[in-house]
Protein backbone atom coordinates (compact mmCIF):
# COMPACT_ATOMS: atom_id res chain seq x y z
CA UNK A 1 0.00 0.00 0.00
CA UNK A 2 1.11 3.57 -0.60
CA UNK A 3 2.16 5.47 2.51
CA UNK A 4 2.94 9.04 3.48
CA UNK A 5 6.46 9.31 4.91
CA UNK A 6 6.43 13.02 5.73
CA UNK A 7 5.69 16.53 4.63
CA UNK A 8 7.53 19.67 3.59
CA UNK A 9 6.35 23.27 3.78
CA UNK A 10 8.27 25.68 1.58
CA UNK A 11 8.19 29.09 -0.06
CA UNK A 12 8.04 29.12 -3.85
CA UNK A 13 9.42 32.60 -4.57
CA UNK A 14 10.66 32.88 -8.18
CA UNK A 15 13.93 34.51 -7.04
CA UNK A 16 14.82 31.22 -5.29
CA UNK A 17 14.96 29.61 -8.73
CA UNK A 18 16.94 32.53 -10.15
CA UNK A 19 19.48 32.31 -7.30
CA UNK A 20 19.71 28.55 -7.84
CA UNK A 21 20.16 28.77 -11.60
CA UNK A 22 22.78 31.54 -11.28
CA UNK A 23 24.81 29.43 -8.85
CA UNK A 24 24.40 31.74 -5.82
CA UNK A 25 24.69 28.87 -3.30
CA UNK A 26 27.79 30.38 -1.65
CA UNK A 27 26.87 34.05 -2.15
CA UNK A 28 26.62 35.56 1.38
CA UNK A 29 23.26 37.14 0.48
CA UNK A 30 21.80 33.75 -0.43
CA UNK A 31 23.74 31.24 1.65
CA UNK A 32 21.33 31.38 4.63
CA UNK A 33 18.56 30.28 2.28
CA UNK A 34 20.45 27.41 0.66
CA UNK A 35 21.82 26.16 4.01
CA UNK A 36 18.25 25.97 5.28
CA UNK A 37 17.25 23.53 2.55
CA UNK A 38 20.21 21.17 3.07
CA UNK A 39 18.55 19.06 5.82
CA UNK A 40 15.45 18.69 3.60
CA UNK A 41 17.51 17.62 0.57
CA UNK A 42 19.40 15.17 2.80
CA UNK A 43 16.16 13.74 4.20
CA UNK A 44 14.80 13.23 0.69
CA UNK A 45 18.07 11.61 -0.47
CA UNK A 46 17.89 9.19 2.46
CA UNK A 47 14.16 8.43 2.48
CA UNK A 48 13.88 8.29 -1.32
CA UNK A 49 10.16 9.00 -1.74
CA UNK A 50 8.81 7.69 -5.04
CA UNK A 51 6.42 10.62 -5.35
CA UNK A 52 6.34 14.22 -4.16
CA UNK A 53 2.74 15.40 -4.07
CA UNK A 54 2.97 19.17 -4.66
CA UNK A 55 0.26 21.58 -3.44
CA UNK A 56 1.09 24.87 -5.15
CA UNK A 57 -0.42 27.68 -7.15
CA UNK A 58 -0.15 28.61 -10.75
CA UNK A 59 0.74 32.30 -11.30
CA UNK A 60 -1.59 33.00 -14.23
CA UNK A 61 0.74 30.97 -16.43
CA UNK A 62 -0.80 27.56 -17.10
CA UNK A 63 -4.26 28.84 -16.31
CA UNK A 64 -5.73 32.20 -17.23
CA UNK A 65 -8.72 34.07 -15.81
CA UNK A 66 -10.96 33.01 -18.70
CA UNK A 67 -11.21 29.78 -16.71
CA UNK A 68 -9.61 29.49 -13.33
CA UNK A 69 -10.06 26.36 -11.20
CA UNK A 70 -10.16 26.50 -7.41
CA UNK A 71 -8.56 23.05 -7.02
CA UNK A 72 -7.12 21.19 -10.02
CA UNK A 73 -5.15 17.95 -10.06
CA UNK A 74 -2.67 16.98 -12.76
CA UNK A 75 -3.20 13.49 -14.21
CA UNK A 76 -0.42 13.33 -16.85
CA UNK A 77 2.68 11.14 -17.11
CA UNK A 78 4.83 14.28 -17.39
CA UNK A 79 4.79 18.08 -17.35
CA UNK A 80 6.92 20.49 -19.32
CA UNK A 81 8.54 23.54 -17.71
CA UNK A 82 6.54 26.71 -18.46
CA UNK A 83 7.93 29.85 -20.09
CA UNK A 84 6.97 32.75 -17.79
CA UNK A 85 8.49 35.47 -19.94
CA UNK A 86 12.20 34.67 -19.73
CA UNK A 87 12.30 31.38 -21.63
CA UNK A 88 12.22 28.04 -19.84
CA UNK A 89 14.56 26.97 -17.03
CA UNK A 90 17.14 24.43 -18.12
CA UNK A 91 15.81 21.63 -15.94
CA UNK A 92 14.37 18.26 -16.96
CA UNK A 93 10.72 17.72 -17.81
CA UNK A 94 8.81 16.75 -14.66
CA UNK A 95 7.99 13.03 -14.50
CA UNK A 96 4.72 11.98 -12.93
CA UNK A 97 2.60 8.91 -12.20
CA UNK A 98 -0.65 9.14 -14.19
CA UNK A 99 -2.19 5.94 -12.80
CA UNK A 100 -1.67 7.10 -9.20
CA UNK A 101 -2.93 10.60 -10.08
CA UNK A 102 -6.11 9.16 -11.60
CA UNK A 103 -6.67 7.09 -8.46
CA UNK A 104 -6.31 10.24 -6.34
CA UNK A 105 -8.77 12.14 -8.59
CA UNK A 106 -11.35 9.33 -8.26
CA UNK A 107 -10.84 9.04 -4.52
CA UNK A 108 -11.16 12.81 -3.87
CA UNK A 109 -14.33 13.07 -5.93
CA UNK A 110 -15.77 9.97 -4.25
CA UNK A 111 -15.10 11.82 -0.99
CA UNK A 112 -17.02 14.86 -2.34
CA UNK A 113 -14.00 17.05 -3.20
CA UNK A 114 -15.06 17.90 -6.75
CA UNK A 115 -11.69 18.91 -8.16
CA UNK A 116 -10.92 19.80 -11.76
CA UNK A 117 -8.27 17.78 -13.60
CA UNK A 118 -5.68 18.80 -16.20
CA UNK A 119 -3.10 17.09 -18.36
CA UNK A 120 -0.31 17.84 -20.83
CA UNK A 121 0.35 21.43 -19.74
CA UNK A 122 3.57 23.20 -18.70
CA UNK A 123 3.93 24.15 -15.01
CA UNK A 124 5.44 27.30 -13.52
CA UNK A 125 7.85 28.21 -10.71
CA UNK A 126 5.21 27.58 -8.03
CA UNK A 127 6.24 23.95 -8.26
CA UNK A 128 9.81 23.89 -9.54
CA UNK A 129 11.39 26.86 -7.71
CA UNK A 130 11.26 24.90 -4.43
CA UNK A 131 11.82 21.55 -6.18
CA UNK A 132 15.34 22.46 -7.33
CA UNK A 133 16.24 23.33 -3.72
CA UNK A 134 15.41 19.77 -2.66
CA UNK A 135 16.02 17.41 -5.52
CA UNK A 136 18.98 17.08 -7.91
CA UNK A 137 18.22 17.70 -11.59
CA UNK A 138 21.08 15.56 -12.92
CA UNK A 139 21.15 13.03 -14.46
CA UNK A 140 17.37 13.36 -14.03
CA UNK A 141 14.85 13.93 -11.23
CA UNK A 142 15.17 11.12 -8.65
CA UNK A 143 11.40 10.62 -8.49
CA UNK A 144 8.00 11.71 -9.65
CA UNK A 145 5.79 14.68 -8.85
CA UNK A 146 2.02 14.99 -8.80
CA UNK A 147 0.74 18.59 -9.03
CA UNK A 148 -2.29 19.96 -7.22
CA UNK A 149 -3.00 23.55 -8.26
CA UNK A 150 -4.85 25.79 -5.81
CA UNK A 151 -6.37 29.18 -6.62
CA UNK A 152 -4.80 31.72 -4.28
CA UNK A 153 -4.58 34.58 -6.81
CA UNK A 154 -8.20 35.45 -7.66
CA UNK A 155 -10.67 35.96 -4.81
CA UNK A 156 -12.79 34.23 -3.65
CA UNK A 157 -10.04 31.86 -2.45
CA UNK A 158 -10.84 28.52 -0.82
CA UNK A 159 -11.27 28.68 2.95
CA UNK A 160 -8.34 27.56 5.12
CA UNK A 161 -10.52 24.84 6.71
CA UNK A 162 -11.35 23.51 3.23
CA UNK A 163 -7.65 23.19 2.46
CA UNK A 164 -7.06 21.31 5.72
CA UNK A 165 -9.96 18.93 5.02
CA UNK A 166 -8.73 18.43 1.46
CA UNK A 167 -5.44 17.30 2.98
CA UNK A 168 -7.30 14.77 5.13
CA UNK A 169 -9.13 13.47 2.07
CA UNK A 170 -5.83 13.34 0.15
CA UNK A 171 -4.42 11.18 2.96
CA UNK A 172 -7.21 8.64 2.44
CA UNK A 173 -6.64 8.75 -1.31
CA UNK A 174 -2.93 7.97 -0.93
CA UNK A 175 -3.38 5.28 1.72
CA UNK A 176 -6.01 3.49 -0.37
CA UNK A 177 -3.70 3.06 -3.37
CA UNK A 178 -2.68 -0.60 -3.61
CA UNK A 179 0.87 -0.09 -4.95
CA UNK A 180 3.76 0.08 -2.53
CA UNK A 181 4.83 3.71 -2.93
CA UNK A 182 6.51 6.15 -0.57
CA UNK A 183 4.91 9.59 -0.80
CA UNK A 184 5.93 12.94 0.67
CA UNK A 185 3.48 15.85 0.63
CA UNK A 186 4.75 19.35 -0.17
CA UNK A 187 2.76 22.48 0.69
CA UNK A 188 4.13 25.65 -0.86
CA UNK A 189 3.77 29.40 -0.50
CA UNK A 190 4.53 32.39 1.69
CA UNK A 191 5.42 33.34 4.11
CA UNK A 192 4.39 36.98 4.67
CA UNK A 193 4.52 39.24 1.64
CA UNK A 194 2.45 41.70 -0.31
CA UNK A 195 3.35 42.62 -3.87
CA UNK A 196 0.59 45.10 -4.73
CA UNK A 197 -0.89 48.44 -3.69
CA UNK A 198 0.54 50.90 -1.21
CA UNK A 199 1.19 48.05 1.26
CA UNK A 200 3.57 46.38 -1.22
CA UNK A 201 6.70 45.25 0.59
CA UNK A 202 4.76 44.38 3.77
CA UNK A 203 6.13 41.60 6.00
CA UNK A 204 5.43 40.49 9.56
CA UNK A 205 8.08 38.25 11.07
CA UNK A 206 6.09 37.86 14.30
CA UNK A 207 3.14 36.39 12.37
CA UNK A 208 5.45 34.19 10.30
CA UNK A 209 7.01 32.65 13.40
CA UNK A 210 3.57 32.17 14.96
CA UNK A 211 2.44 30.43 11.76
CA UNK A 212 5.51 28.15 11.78
CA UNK A 213 4.74 27.25 15.39
CA UNK A 214 1.00 26.64 14.87
CA UNK A 215 1.39 24.62 11.66
CA UNK A 216 3.36 22.17 13.80
CA UNK A 217 1.58 22.30 17.16
CA UNK A 218 -2.02 23.30 16.40
CA UNK A 219 -2.82 23.33 12.65
CA UNK A 220 -6.55 23.22 13.40
CA UNK A 221 -6.27 26.66 15.00
CA UNK A 222 -4.87 27.96 11.70
CA UNK A 223 -7.55 26.10 9.77
CA UNK A 224 -10.27 27.86 11.78
CA UNK A 225 -8.94 31.31 10.82
CA UNK A 226 -10.61 33.17 7.95
CA UNK A 227 -8.83 33.90 4.68
CA UNK A 228 -9.19 37.61 5.54
CA UNK A 229 -7.24 36.96 8.76
CA UNK A 230 -4.45 35.37 6.71
CA UNK A 231 -4.38 38.40 4.36
CA UNK A 232 -4.39 40.92 7.18
CA UNK A 233 -1.59 39.21 9.07
CA UNK A 234 0.56 37.91 6.21
CA UNK A 235 -0.26 40.27 3.32
CA UNK A 236 -2.62 39.72 0.37
CA UNK A 237 -0.22 37.34 -1.34
CA UNK A 238 0.96 35.86 1.97
CA UNK A 239 -2.46 34.22 2.39
CA UNK A 240 -1.20 31.54 0.01
CA UNK A 241 0.21 29.71 3.07
CA UNK A 242 -3.20 28.04 3.27
CA UNK A 243 -1.60 25.51 0.88
CA UNK A 244 0.60 24.36 3.79
CA UNK A 245 -2.66 23.31 5.48
CA UNK A 246 -3.34 20.77 2.71
CA UNK A 247 0.07 19.22 3.41
CA UNK A 248 -0.46 19.32 7.19
CA UNK A 249 -3.94 17.80 6.89
CA UNK A 250 -2.51 14.88 4.92
CA UNK A 251 0.06 13.95 7.58
CA UNK A 252 -0.39 11.57 10.46
CA UNK A 253 -1.79 13.30 13.55
CA UNK A 254 1.41 12.48 15.40
CA UNK A 255 3.70 14.06 12.78
CA UNK A 256 5.97 16.79 14.13
CA UNK A 257 8.23 19.45 12.70
CA UNK A 258 11.83 18.27 12.73
CA UNK A 259 13.52 21.16 10.89
CA UNK A 260 12.78 24.75 9.95
CA UNK A 261 14.57 27.69 8.33
CA UNK A 262 13.39 31.30 8.03
CA UNK A 263 14.99 34.01 5.90
CA UNK A 264 13.59 37.43 5.04
CA UNK A 265 16.03 39.15 2.70
CA UNK A 266 13.85 41.21 0.35
CA UNK A 267 10.08 41.22 -0.27
CA UNK A 268 9.00 37.70 0.72
CA UNK A 269 9.76 35.78 3.89
CA UNK A 270 11.29 32.50 2.71
CA UNK A 271 10.72 29.48 4.90
CA UNK A 272 11.14 25.74 4.73
CA UNK A 273 9.97 23.20 7.29
CA UNK A 274 10.15 19.40 7.42
CA UNK A 275 7.60 17.16 9.15
CA UNK A 276 7.71 13.43 9.80
CA UNK B 1 -6.78 44.02 1.77
CA UNK B 2 -6.23 46.90 -0.60
CA UNK B 3 -6.12 45.95 -4.27
CA UNK B 4 -7.52 42.48 -3.65
CA UNK B 5 -7.75 40.83 -7.09
CA UNK B 6 -11.37 39.71 -7.05
CA UNK B 7 -13.92 38.83 -9.70
CA UNK B 8 -14.82 42.49 -10.28
CA UNK B 9 -11.18 43.43 -10.95
CA UNK B 10 -10.74 40.28 -13.02
CA UNK B 11 -13.66 41.27 -15.25
CA UNK B 12 -12.41 44.87 -15.48
CA UNK B 13 -8.90 43.77 -16.41
CA UNK B 14 -9.65 40.79 -18.63
CA UNK B 15 -8.52 42.39 -21.92
CA UNK B 16 -5.35 43.86 -20.41
CA UNK B 17 -4.54 40.63 -18.54
CA UNK B 18 -5.06 38.63 -21.73
CA UNK B 19 -2.43 40.78 -23.46
CA UNK B 20 -0.01 40.49 -20.52
CA UNK B 21 -0.54 36.74 -20.22
CA UNK B 22 0.16 36.25 -23.95
CA UNK B 23 3.77 37.37 -23.29
CA UNK B 24 4.56 33.85 -22.03
CA UNK B 25 4.59 32.91 -25.73
CA UNK B 26 8.05 33.67 -27.13
CA UNK B 27 6.69 34.47 -30.60
CA UNK B 28 4.31 37.07 -29.11
CA UNK B 29 7.21 38.54 -27.11
CA UNK B 30 9.19 38.87 -30.33
CA UNK B 31 6.24 40.60 -31.98
CA UNK B 32 5.88 42.94 -29.00
CA UNK B 33 9.58 43.83 -29.15
CA UNK B 34 9.55 44.32 -32.96
CA UNK B 35 6.18 46.04 -33.34
CA UNK B 36 4.64 46.95 -29.98
CA UNK B 37 1.69 48.83 -31.51
CA UNK B 38 0.66 45.77 -33.50
CA UNK B 39 1.00 43.52 -30.43
CA UNK B 40 -1.16 45.95 -28.43
CA UNK B 41 -3.81 46.51 -31.10
CA UNK B 42 -6.67 45.06 -29.04
CA UNK B 43 -5.98 47.26 -26.01
CA UNK B 44 -7.77 50.55 -25.34
CA UNK B 45 -5.83 53.79 -25.88
CA UNK B 46 -5.52 54.21 -22.11
CA UNK B 47 -4.16 50.68 -21.67
CA UNK B 48 -1.69 51.14 -24.54
CA UNK B 49 -0.39 54.32 -22.93
CA UNK B 50 0.07 52.58 -19.56
CA UNK B 51 1.94 49.69 -21.19
CA UNK B 52 4.19 52.05 -23.20
CA UNK B 53 5.13 53.93 -20.03
CA UNK B 54 5.40 50.74 -17.91
CA UNK B 55 3.04 52.40 -15.44
CA UNK B 56 2.67 49.41 -13.12
CA UNK B 57 0.34 51.14 -10.70
CA UNK B 58 -1.81 52.52 -13.52
CA UNK B 59 -2.13 49.06 -15.07
CA UNK B 60 -3.05 47.65 -11.67
CA UNK B 61 -5.73 50.32 -11.32
CA UNK B 62 -7.11 49.09 -14.68
CA UNK B 63 -7.48 45.56 -13.30
CA UNK B 64 -4.10 44.03 -14.14
CA UNK B 65 -3.18 41.03 -11.98
CA UNK B 66 0.27 41.28 -10.40
CA UNK B 67 1.07 37.86 -11.85
CA UNK B 68 0.22 39.04 -15.37
CA UNK B 69 2.25 42.23 -14.83
CA UNK B 70 5.20 39.97 -13.99
CA UNK B 71 5.15 38.63 -17.58
CA UNK B 72 5.58 42.19 -18.94
CA UNK B 73 8.23 42.95 -16.33
CA UNK B 74 10.27 39.88 -17.35
CA UNK B 75 9.88 40.79 -21.04
CA UNK B 76 11.16 44.33 -20.33
CA UNK B 77 13.89 43.25 -17.89
CA UNK B 78 12.23 44.86 -14.86
CA UNK B 79 12.68 43.12 -11.48
CA UNK B 80 9.99 42.56 -8.85
CA UNK B 81 11.69 44.89 -6.33
CA UNK B 82 11.51 47.65 -8.98
CA UNK B 83 7.77 47.01 -9.39
CA UNK B 84 7.19 46.94 -5.63
CA UNK B 85 9.11 50.22 -5.25
CA UNK B 86 6.89 51.75 -7.95
CA UNK B 87 3.72 50.64 -6.13
CA UNK B 88 5.06 52.24 -2.94
CA UNK B 89 5.86 55.46 -4.76
CA UNK B 90 9.58 55.05 -4.04
CA UNK B 91 12.74 54.79 -6.11
CA UNK B 92 14.42 51.38 -6.14
CA UNK B 93 17.27 52.79 -4.02
CA UNK B 94 14.80 54.12 -1.42
CA UNK B 95 12.96 50.79 -1.32
CA UNK B 96 16.17 48.76 -0.94
CA UNK B 97 17.08 50.84 2.14
CA UNK B 98 14.04 49.31 3.84
CA UNK B 99 15.19 45.73 3.13
CA UNK B 100 17.42 43.49 5.25
CA UNK B 101 19.54 42.09 2.40
CA UNK B 102 19.43 44.58 -0.49
CA UNK B 103 21.73 42.39 -2.60
CA UNK B 104 19.37 39.40 -2.59
CA UNK B 105 17.62 40.10 -5.90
Amino acid sequence: MARIIGGIGTSHVPTIAMAHDRGKQDDPDWKPLFKGYEPVAKWLAEKKPDVLFFCFNDHATTFFFDQYPTFALGVSEEYRIADEGLGTRKIPTLKSDAAFSRHIARSLIEDEFDIAVFQDVPLDHGLHSPLTMMWPTQPDWPGKVIPLVVNVIQAPLPKPIRCYKLGQSLRQAVLSYPRDLKVAIVGTGGLSHQMIGERAGFNDEKWDLEFLDLIDRDPEKLARMSIEDFMRRGGNEGAEVIMWLIMRGALDRGARKVHQNYYLPMTTAMAVALFE
Amino acid sequence: MSYLFDLERSAQGLRLNRFLHALIDSSFRELFKADPEKAMQRLSDKEKDLVRRLDWKGMQDCGASFFCLEKLARTKGVSNPEMVAHFRGESLAEFLKTRRVPGAR
